[in-house]
């Protein structure tokens, strides 16, 4: 006796799942790269967008005080100078600021008075700020991604 | 502005700050975290500062 074949049918549970995990990996990636973006460009923003508030105003404060801080003690700002390894690593750690750094640089702000007393201490003042920056970047990273709270 | 203690305690603290509360959530664990960062900032550079002194750099 011949029995005729069921249909193997999916379970209804897979065929919903399949197109709404598809939209929220879409969301994630918009949401990861939009902070990450925003983290890059503004200190504090990235965390501002993923609703960490108290984060967001901390991180701004501290790093906009630490950039104008440094300004304020004669540092300089080196812009993009890839002739030796040293240059190149000042400018990174200065851009890691974002558009902190860059408008500064574009209006011709932050010349550098190597002279003054603490020249050195600005110039530290600025790298720290943008070396900050760069962590929140990774910081925000993970809170979209999910890993961290 | 023109005194290097005073800017490093200011260089501490707002680096401090930014550590704490990237690594930390509570408010208890946050300050207890700045004060542990602060302070070993602080006593470290003075430290790193007296072993430089004989060093003519």
């Amino acid at each position: 006796m011949e029995t005729e074949p069921v249909p193997q049918k999916s379970p209804p549970s897979q065929e919903i799942s399949a197109p709404t995990t598809a939209v929220a990996a879409e969301t994630n990636v918009g949401k990861v790269i939009g902070a990450c973006v925003a983290a890059a460009l503004v200190p504090g923003l990235g965390h501002a967008l993923l609703k960490k508030w108290d984060r967001a105003v901390v991180f701004f404060v501290s790093i906009v005080l630490l950039f104008v801080l440094g300004l304020m003690l004669q540092a300089r700002l080196f812009g993009p100078d890839f002739s030796d390894l040293f240059s190149i690593l000042k400018f990174t750690a200065d851009a890691g600021s974002g558009l902190l750094f860059w408008l500064p640089w574009f209006g011709g702000v932050g010349v550098g008075d190597p002279s003054a007393y603490a020249y050195d201490f600005g110039n530290v003042f600025v790298y720290a700020a943008g070396l900050l920056n760069m962590l929140l970047v990774v910081d925000a990273f993970d809170i979209s991604m999910g890993r961290k709270q | 502005m023109n005194n290097h203690f005073n800017l490093l305690l200011i260089f501490s603290a707002l680096v401090s700050l930014v550590f704490t509360f990237i690594a930390k959530y509570g408010t208890r664990e946050r300050v207890k975290y700045f004060l542990y960062l602060f302070g070993s900032f602080v006593l470290l550079s003075i430290l790193v500062g007296w072993l430089m002194y004989p060093f003519p750099f």
